[in-house]
């Protein structure tokens, strides 16, 4: 009898469902999850052939040892690849549920600060809109989110800790935690059948990430690499120039053209520059028999194309793993140091260089505005109009704010395989992850931004903490009556997360203190998981979680969340057997449930008080000085003693296939989805609570799409390779039922605007999608002029009123695409990825808000703004914010990286050096007239511009 | 394990039962019902606020009041582009207008404060949380101001909406759809919960200042049956001299200062108090909003205006009035009445554009400088500490004089008598005083315009005189320059478009 384990030569990790037979004969096993196998009845001189799908085989003469540990060898197809799933793994080929896995050999290249611009535009149903701050935070979005106003960010695991979704406080972008370039995977986990594991955060997908190790049995490794990065934004808003504004204000009726100055300033070019970052990596590894290492030391430095932003990152990654009784126990230590300091620019400074006067200068000698030129009523005195456009320079040079993050996500795993019964672990996973906030910012006296006669301070700080206990039985067998694997999960997990938040800053010209907030809220979770693959063809999965939410009273406080899902592996069929065609074919089908209870409030379930702060007091009556009586307030808080949990129900039906011993590769999903009790925080009933917005479950949507994914490898030589993977999106959410009401009229107003006060441009109705825009029909002339205030009368009742205002497009698209082609020749390598979305618009706000001339020429104060360049155009003399003029088409394909690299020659075995140059947004097809077609919300208004960056990196392996 | 999932607020929140322990509360609690009329949240000025639906500083109950009774009628007007403002001074407004769905959301929910206060002091609360005997008879004068301020939210629901939704202390608190009112159920009501706390109400002039005592009981009454017929069809007119009577013989007085002291940041003091029966009060460094009097003194300078001869840092330049309010008066502008409060350097009298600030006389009748020429108390000068007069004995001597004119009963030399008392101050001599004879209803509207304009009276007045909507016109009225008639359905707000979703029992009112 022999027994052992089989590796990957590579990375040292084990293979699972390896074939092992003594040649010539039908004797044989596979290993098991853990690449471990026992054969017996051998003989010595037998030929065993280790076969793996995706690896070499690999023959060995049985010489009678009781121990033969295999390694085998990576090819090319990855069909047998291990893949992460909650709690637990499984194959590529024994999913069931919508799964997909990313890889570094697919990321986005380029100066890669947040994590999440690695998978932009690389997996069917995940539309990721990356952010343009340094060190922002892209939104992502699996297959549109479920929700309304409750969170629609997927629930993301680091290492087997699930993040908090709200994110932690003082950091532009929590996942910046994570170094991009220590992220060994990505698996994105999207139908219920794959996710309800996750139970009660998991109904806008979960997203697994697990970062790199050090391989068993390798030898000590140095890397440095370095990415060198400069920006520029590609373009600017159209605004008047100073010559177009002179003529502009000219020719307006009851204006003064003495209120302008006589340069010619170039706003926008004023606030940005040239931004510089530069990101370096040095990382040390080594494997021994039974222990490894692994520390990676990132040191981040992105400035952003605003002045005076910045962000820093300087972050140690450790991992240690450790082997222990004969490989039975293994412990394996996950440690991330991060200290994140921002530097924050006022982003008031994008919307007041747009419309600051062209015509005024940055600099006034005799500014008392530390020398910047501001709009004031006087000569000499600080005395700025207090209602006139601020300065945009000196927005940003007289504003020092200031935040460091000191953050740690740390978490032991301890794997244990139990002497008594073969086939069942013990998995425990301790993890917390640990933030301290610490932030100031000051504006000196001489801002004019500042009405009052002190200096602005403020002092910022807090801590989140978020810890967790899970742990669960794995137990894998195989039922040999009825040909059957079995895979049976068990667990309990505990989360709770505690966030302390507190603030001291000058309100009134006195440096004041507000009180402590404090929020706690827990999770309580059992969940369990059998897995059954029958004769290798007929793959049954279900999954049951039981989770408990401290957000939600007694009665309501327990939810359970099942899924089933089936596969057929159609490949493994005898009459496939034959195909020359096909290397892979698999249908799969799932139904489950998941829920979400990022609802926002922690105790919306209670009836709260809440003490009133600062100048909120009343007045009743004298103190015995004579002096007035001040009286505290407290407030009762509007609350849904019935508050329950948002609920999804999913089918997902899919298909896997390969052609030519997997050269081509695809998958197809299709979804149907309903959300129940969607929690929203909606207008109630006045008179009813104790506010006139609550949070309270409100209706229902129904989501559907299909999702197609296609790999290729289109050229396999040995010099010339070129694969490439396009990946194609439909989806359509739609509300089906809102409110309390039946009333069909009923909508929600959505998507404040800039122009007016508390005006919204979108709306939730039944019918329609969440990002549907509400707007009046414009009318035109002849020539294609839009007529001022001529809006079609939709309802025929001779007047434009409010039931003229129409439902009209929307802003997220019909389908997404990415696409991506990665070559190699000889030691020369080329990747670039396209990404476009279509069928999808945006409201031009920065048009609506400026495009006109009264934007410019009624002012409460004698100064003027400057306009919108398509205000001679529109020749608009009002506002007309809600004119479908402004819903402007935004299509586009984006050129996201194009990167090349060359390995330099050398002759040593153990040194190699890559060279690289990376371009990032390179240039975007689009119809669109505003700066950029890509805005989430769908509402264009003085974003942060995005820029175009040119990287070099070198990557030293010692 | 399962305990760690009950968890409750560990800062400075509380739930009712562990808030409620502390006798202070219920004072703060009474004062958070105040504190609904003067401010928009519970950090001052601007900060956790108690509505969602608006900016706060746009959805303070004055500032909301102002622009609903003000901005609709000939007293005022504002040139912001802030989103449906126009339609207001238009009376062009739609449902869907947000000024007047945040007031409905206002009115309502101060009304469910009322509410919410009532079920934690209602006799078997107090038992539960073994409140003792004296507190217990404190906490019942709260109860009767507490029932006080909802039947002022009620009354003013009546008078802008007609038919609002109705909840009282009896509803829970949830999701529930309260069901809709009528304007005869709602005046019942109203005269019935006043009559009741009548005599449990503190006694006039003993409550202590900002808070609402008997007289302030009696304004109330008054005022409903004055407008008795507009809202019921009945008059009820001979109730209005009963209760202007009480109010009259209260103790406050007219008070024996200029008029313009009514208006300024010590009007708690400098003897103003003695007129005034129910302030909103607002100070400078304590009561901090950006609606109530920052907003009407702030807004309504601009132009050649100085902002440091108001006692604030700066004018929004927003409000002015038009020409047919400034020929209210004699002379108009040039008025020997003092009570014409305008400023004219650089602006024009006629209004021709809605926007520029120039367009339409300025008015400089509330302002946070003292009687004594210094400023309020906020350094920064920002925040005024000038009271909002929501009622003060001249209303209830015009409401005298117009009730016997209109056949209520009382004596005519005596409503001449009180109306020369308020022109001999808006004079400083009697060379302004009438005879009884000069008493019609022509001329009490045009006094009360004089006396009581920016007070947020002006709307209900044109309305009880007809000369709201189908009648009067003045500038911009109608959206042109000259002026033009509306439809009479204006004389009620319409219900607002999200609640008539959000709450199925209500029906829209007539003409929307």
């Amino acid at each position: 009898t022999v027994s052992g384990t089989v590796t990957e030569s590579g990375t040292g990790l084990p293979i699972p469902g390896v074939n092992i037979i003594v040649q010539g004969t039908s004797t044989g096993t596979t290993t098991d999850f853990d690449g471990n196998y026992t054969l017996s009845n051998l003989n010595e001189n037998d030929v065993l052939v280790y076969s793996f799908l995706g690896f070499a085989a690999k023959e060995i003469v049985y010489a009678g040892q009781t121990r033969l540990d295999v390694q085998l060898d990576e090819s090319e197809a990855t069909l047998e690849e291990v893949v992460l799933i909650g709690y637990g793994s499984t194959t590529r080929q024994d999913a069931t549920g919508a799964v997909e896995k990313i890889s570094p050999e697919s990321f986005n290249r380029g100066a890669v600060v947040s994590p999440e611009t690695l998978i932009a535009g690389k997996s069917a149903g995940v539309r990721i809109t990356p952010s343009s701050e340094p060190g922002g935070g892209g939104e992502i979005r699996i297959r549109g989110g479920s929700s309304l106003s409750g969170n629609n960010s997927p629930l993301i695991v680091v290492d087997g800790i699930p993040l908090d979704q709200r994110g932690v406080q003082g950091v532009r972008n929590q996942l910046n935690a994570i170094n991009p370039e220590e992220i060994e995977d990505f698996v994105i986990l999207k139908d219920a059948a794959a996710t309800s594991i996750y139970g009660s955060r998991a109904s806008n997908g979960v997203i697994l990430i697990t970062t790199k190790r050090g391989s068993l049995a390798s030898g000590f490794n140095l890397e440095y690499d370095l990415k060198a990065s400069v920006g520029q934004i590609t373009d600017k808003v159209n605004v008047l120039n100073a010559d177009q504004f002179r003529t502009l204000i000219n020719d307006t009726q009851g204006t003064d053209p003495s209120l302008l100055g006589n340069t010619s300033t170039d706003w926008q070019d004023q606030i940005y520059r040239t931004s510089i970052g530069a990101i370096h990596n040095l990382t040390l590894s080594e494997g021994f028999e039974n222990f490894t290492y692994r520390v990676n030391f990132n040191r981040t430095d992105q400035q952003g194309v605003l002045q005076t932003d910045l962000y820093e990152r300087n972050a140690v990654n450790l991992v240690l793993t450790q082997n222990l009784l004969d490989n039975d126990l293994k412990l394996t230590l996950n440690a991330k140091g991060i200290v994140d300091r921002n530097r924050f620019a006022d982003q008031g400074a994008i919307g007041a260089a747009v419309s600051f006067d062209p015509t005024q200068p940055v600099y006034d000698p005799t500014s008392p505005f530390d020398g910047f030129f501001e709009f004031r009523t006087g000569d000499t005195t600080m005395d700025e109009m207090r209602q006139a456009t601020r300065n945009p320079v000196a927005m940003l040079q007289q504003n020092d704010n200031n935040a460091e993050n000191l953050r740690t996500i740390t978490n032991l795993n301890v794997d244990y395989r139990l002497p008594f019964l073969d086939g069942l672990r013990f998995n425990l996973n301790a993890g917390i992850d640990y933030s301290e906030l610490e932030g100031e910012q000051f504006r000196p006296l001489t801002s004019a931004v500042i009405g009052e006669p002190v200096a602005f301070e403020n002092y910022y700080w807090g801590m989140n903490r978020n810890t967790l206990l899970d742990f669960y039985f794995n137990y894998r067998t195989e039922v040999d009556a009825i040909n059957t694997k079995l895979d049976l999960t068990a667990g309990h997990s505990f989360q709770e997360f505690y966030i302390q938040s507190q603030s001291r800053f000058t309100q009134n010209s006195e440096l004041t203190t507000f009180p402590e907030a404090i929020n706690r809220n827990a999770l309580e979770s059992y969940f369990a998981r059998a897995s059954f693959d029958i004769s290798n063809r007929y793959l049954i999965s279900a999954s049951f979680r039981r989770d408990g939410s401290s957000r939600f009273s007694e009665e309501n406080r327990w939810a359970n969340f099942p899924s089933v899902s089936v596969g057929w592996k159609i490949m493994n069929e005898p009459f496939m057997q034959n195909s020359n065609t096909f290397s892979d074919l698999k249908l799969r089908a799932g139904y489950g449930v998941t829920g979400n209870q990022e609802i926002g409030p922690n105790y919306g379930y209670l009836g709260l008080y809440t003490p009133s702060q600062g100048g909120a007091r009343v007045q009743f009556g004298y103190n015995p000085d004579g002096s007035r009586r001040f009286v505290n307030t407290i407030r009762p808080e509007e609350f849904d003693a019935n508050l329950k949990w948002e609920e999804l129900q999913t089918y997902n039906a899919g298909i896997d296939f390969g052609f030519f011993n997997n050269r081509f590769t695809g998958s197809v999903d299709a979804y149907y989805r309903e959300t129940k009790d969607l929690l929203a925080t909606v207008p109630v009933p006045a008179g009813a609570n104790l506010s006139d917005f609550l949070t309270t479950n409100v209706g229902q949507t129904v989501s559907r799409g299909v999702e197609i994914g296609l790999n290729g490898l289109l050229v396999n030589t040995e010099d010339f390779n070129w694969s490439v993977n396009y990946n194609l999106t439909f989806q359509d959410l739609e509300i089906t039922q809102l409110s309390l009401g039946e009333n069909p009229d009923f909508f929600i107003p959505q998507g404040g605007i800039s122009g007016g006060v508390g005006n919204t441009i979108q709306l939730w109705k039944e019918g329609y999608d969440p990002t549907t825009f509400f707007v009046f029909r414009q009318v035109y002339n002849e020539q294609g002029q839009p007529i001022e205030g001529a809006y079609v009368d939709v309802n025929g009742d001779n007047q434009i009123t409010e039931a003229d205002r129409q439902p009209y497009k929307k802003a997220t698209p019909d389908f997404y695409m990415g696409f991506t082609n990665s070559l190699s020749y000889k030691d020369f390598d080329l990747s670039f990825t396209f990404r476009g979305n279509f069928n999808n618009y945006v409201y031009n706000n920065t048009q609506s808000s400026n495009g006109f001339v009264g934007a410019g020429t009624i002012t409460p104060q004698p100064y003027y703004s400057n306009l919108n360049s398509n205000v001679l155009e529109s020749n608009f003399r009002n506002n007309q914010f809600f004119s479908d003029y402004y819903i402007q088409r935004a299509d586009f394909v984006r050129l996201d990286n194009l990167s090349l690299g060359y390995l330099i020659p050398n002759n040593r075995d153990d040194v190699a050096v890559r060279v690289s140059l990376t371009g990032t947004n390179l240039f975007v097809i689009t119809n669109y007239e505003g700066l950029d077609p890509e805005i989430s919300n769908g509402i264009d208004n003085n974003f942060y511009p995005r820029t175009r960056n040119v990287v070099l990196g070198l990557n030293f392996i010692f | 394990c399962q305990d760690s999932l009950d968890l409750s607020p560990e800062d400075n929140r509380a739930t009712a039962g562990s808030a409620l322990q502390d006798a202070a509360t219920y004072e703060e609690f009474l004062a958070k019902l105040y504190a609904g009329l003067s401010l928009s949240g519970q950090q001052g000025p601007a900060g956790n606020p108690d509505l969602q639906g608006l900016d706060e500083g746009f959805s303070n109950y004055v500032r909301l009041f102002f622009n609903l009774q003000e901005l609709t009628t000939d007293e005022a007007l504002i040139g912001w582009n802030d989103g449906t403002v126009y339609d207001l001074h238009y009376q062009s407004w739609t449902a869907g207008n947000e000024f007047v769905r945040t007031m409905y959301s206002r009115l309502l929910y101060q009304v469910s404060l009322v509410n919410e206060f009532l079920r934690q002091t209602d006799p078997a609360s107090l038992d539960d949380r073994g409140v003792p005997g004296e507190l217990r008879s404190t906490i019942e004068d709260y109860r009767a101001e507490a029932r006080f301020l909802r039947a002022l939210s009620y009354y003013h629901a009546l008078d802008l909406f007609g038919r609002p939704a109705f909840v009282t202390e009896q509803d829970p608190t949830g999701a529930f759809l309260p069901p809709q009112t009528s304007k005869e159920d709602l005046f019942s009501y109203i005269e019935s919960e006043l009559l009741a706390i009548e005599n449990e109400i503190i006694d006039a002039k003993q409550n202590e200042y900002g808070r609402a005592d008997r007289a302030a009981v009696w304004m109330l009454l008054s005022k409903l049956y004055l407008n008795a017929e507009v809202y019921t069809g009945n008059a009820r007119y001979a109730e209005v001299i009963e209760y202007t009577q009480k109010t009259i013989n209260s103790g406050y007085q007219i008070a024996d200062v200029p008029y313009s002291y009514l208006f300024m940041a010590d009007n708690d003091q400098n003897g103003a108090q003695n007129e005034i029966i129910f302030p909103v009060t607002y100070d400078g460094l304590n009561t901090q909003s950006y609606g109530g009097t920052t907003y009407i003194i702030h807004a309504a300078i601009g132009g050649d205006m100085d902002p440091s001869e108001f006692g604030v840092n700066g004018g929004w330049a927003g409000l002015r009035t038009t020409q047919q309010f400034v020929d209210t008066f004699p002379n108009g502008a040039e008025s020997e009445d003092l009570r014409a409060m305008f400023f004219t350097e650089g602006q024009n009298k006629e209004v021709t554009r809605i926007a520029p600030f120039t367009e339409g006389y300025a008015v400089t009748k509330f302002t946070n400088m003292r009687s004594d020429g210094t400023p309020g108390s906020d350094p920064s000068g920002e925040f005024p500490d000038t009271d909002f007069p929501m009622f003060r004995l001249a209303d209830a001597y015009l409401m005298y004089a117009e009730a016997v004119v209109r056949g209520g009963g009382g004596s005519p030399a005596q409503a001449a008598t009180y109306i020369n008392e308020l022109r001999e101050r808006a004079y400083g001599d009697n060379s302004g005083d009438i005879a009884a004879a000069d008493l019609t209803l022509n001329f009490i509207l045009a006094e009360r315009a004089r006396e009581l304009y920016w007070e947020g009276h002006r709307r209900t007045d044109l309305i009880r005189f007809n000369r709201f909507s189908d009648n009067g016109i003045w500038a911009f009225k109608g959206g042109v320059p000259q002026g033009a008639t509306t439809s009479a359905f204006r004389d009620l707000f319409p219900i607002p478009a999200a609640e008539l979703g959000v709450n199925t029992n209500l029906t829209q009112n007539p003409g929307y």
